[in-house]
């Protein structure tokens, strides 16, 4: 996938000066949408050209869908994208020979990865697209779909970050004590705090606060999820998607197997 | 822009919340039929898919149509996936579909 990292701190300097919105644009990666996601962006900016979805500015897109409606002409050939979550109009503008090279490739009914620049005209989104290529493993749609919600995740953790750090709270967070275990671990001494969505909250933070636990971090072959699940006292499913999303985070790593996992950091 | 008609991602387990409405889902084929074909879906459950089928089916297909009942979907689109799929990930990705980020979707 071609979006990067960087954007997010793009995105995040663009809700503190707005500015530089102007001269942010041309650090913007692709940003993974889902065509609902396309259809709830809103307009921002004094020249209302830029757009934002979850608040984070959005100038390229990548969007994978079935292709309909192909209509050729001479300088240009449109087509209908459709990703099951709704309906977008697509615009090549066939320029260079590769335009028209990769175009002869998309065909009705074939699912497209489709890069573009997003564009309204007359109040209605399209996208103005610079490359298409068709899908050939069908992994890549579940993968865009991942990297959709991914992306999500990540934007609005980086909002509440900042609001946070508006926010400064200086008692510091400590999770649900569970008697037996008895461990105590203050959440405030890490550097990078999970901060998690509705619904999953106190899992994530249990889970790296019990990796992180002294005694736990210096165990070298890591923490089975077995124990983890055990001593937490948690279904194992919730115990490995908070491993999973710890993981993705850079928090924790898996060991010897994809059972075992260890902490990047101690607590102190 | 038309989000009037989305296909909601589903797994065998969800497709009975969606009985009457657009779904799409991802089934290995177990069994062609006439005019159709059983297939086992992510979660290991049966569906049976009626409707129009390519000429000739790889062990995944994608179905996008209208969920009969909470074991069978009347297709209005059969796609070739492939032989090789991930279902595990699909189905993860169908639970996430429908649960915290299901306002990315429908």
């Amino acid at each position: 996938m071609m979006f990067s990292e960087s954007q997010f701190d793009g995105g995040s300097q663009i809700a503190n000066s707005p500015a530089t919105a102007a001269a942010n644009r041309d650090t913007f990666g692709l940003v993974p949408l889902t065509i609902k996601q396309i259809s709830e962006a809103s307009q921002s900016g004094d020249d209302k050209s830029n757009f934002s979805v979850s608040g984070a500015d959005v100038v390229n897109v990548t969007v994978v869908g079935m292709v309909s409606n192909i209509v050729e002409r001479n300088t240009d050939v449109t087509f209908t994208l459709d990703d099951g979550t709704g309906k977008l109009d697509c615009k090549r503008w066939l320029n260079e020979p590769f335009d028209r090279l990769q175009m002869e490739d998309i065909r009705e009914g074939i699912y497209v990865h489709v890069d573009g620049h997003l564009k309204s005209f007359k109040g209605e989104k399209h996208v103005a697209v610079f490359s298409a290529r068709p899908v050939t493993n069908f992994d890549e749609i579940t993968f865009h779909f991942v990297a959709c919600i991914h992306n999500h995740a990540r934007t609005t953790k980086v909002q509440k970050a900042q609001v946070d750090a508006e926010n400064i709270n200086s008692t510091p967070k400590t999770p649900i004590q569970n008697g037996t275990n008895g461990f105590v671990s203050t959440i405030s001494s890490q550097t990078s705090v999970p901060f998690t969505l509705d619904g999953v909250k106190g899992v994530d933070e249990m889970v790296l606060a019990y990796l992180q636990h002294p005694a736990n971090y210096g165990i070298e072959k890591g923490i089975h999820t077995d124990e983890v699940a055990q001593k937490l006292k948690l279904p194992s499913k919730k115990i490995m998607e908070s491993l999973r999303t710890l993981e993705n985070d850079g928090l924790i790593y898996s060991t010897i197997d994809e059972f075992h996992y260890k902490a990047c950091e101690a607590s102190n | 822009m038309d989000t009037s008609n989305p296909a909601v991602l589903v797994n065998g387990d969800l497709l009975r919340s969606y009985v009457g409405r657009r779904v799409r889902t991802v089934v290995q084929v177990v069994r062609p039929e006439a005019g159709g074909l059983t297939g086992r879906s992510t979660d290991e459950k049966q569906i049976v898919v009626k409707g129009q089928m390519p000429a000739s089916l790889t062990t995944f297909v994608e179905v996008i149509g209208v969920a009969d009942s909470a074991q069978s979907i009347h297709a209005e689109i059969v796609t070739n996936f492939g032989d090789t799929f991930d279902t595990s990930n699909f189905n993860q990705l169908c639970q996430l579909a429908n649960g915290d980020f299901r306002h990315l979707f429908i």
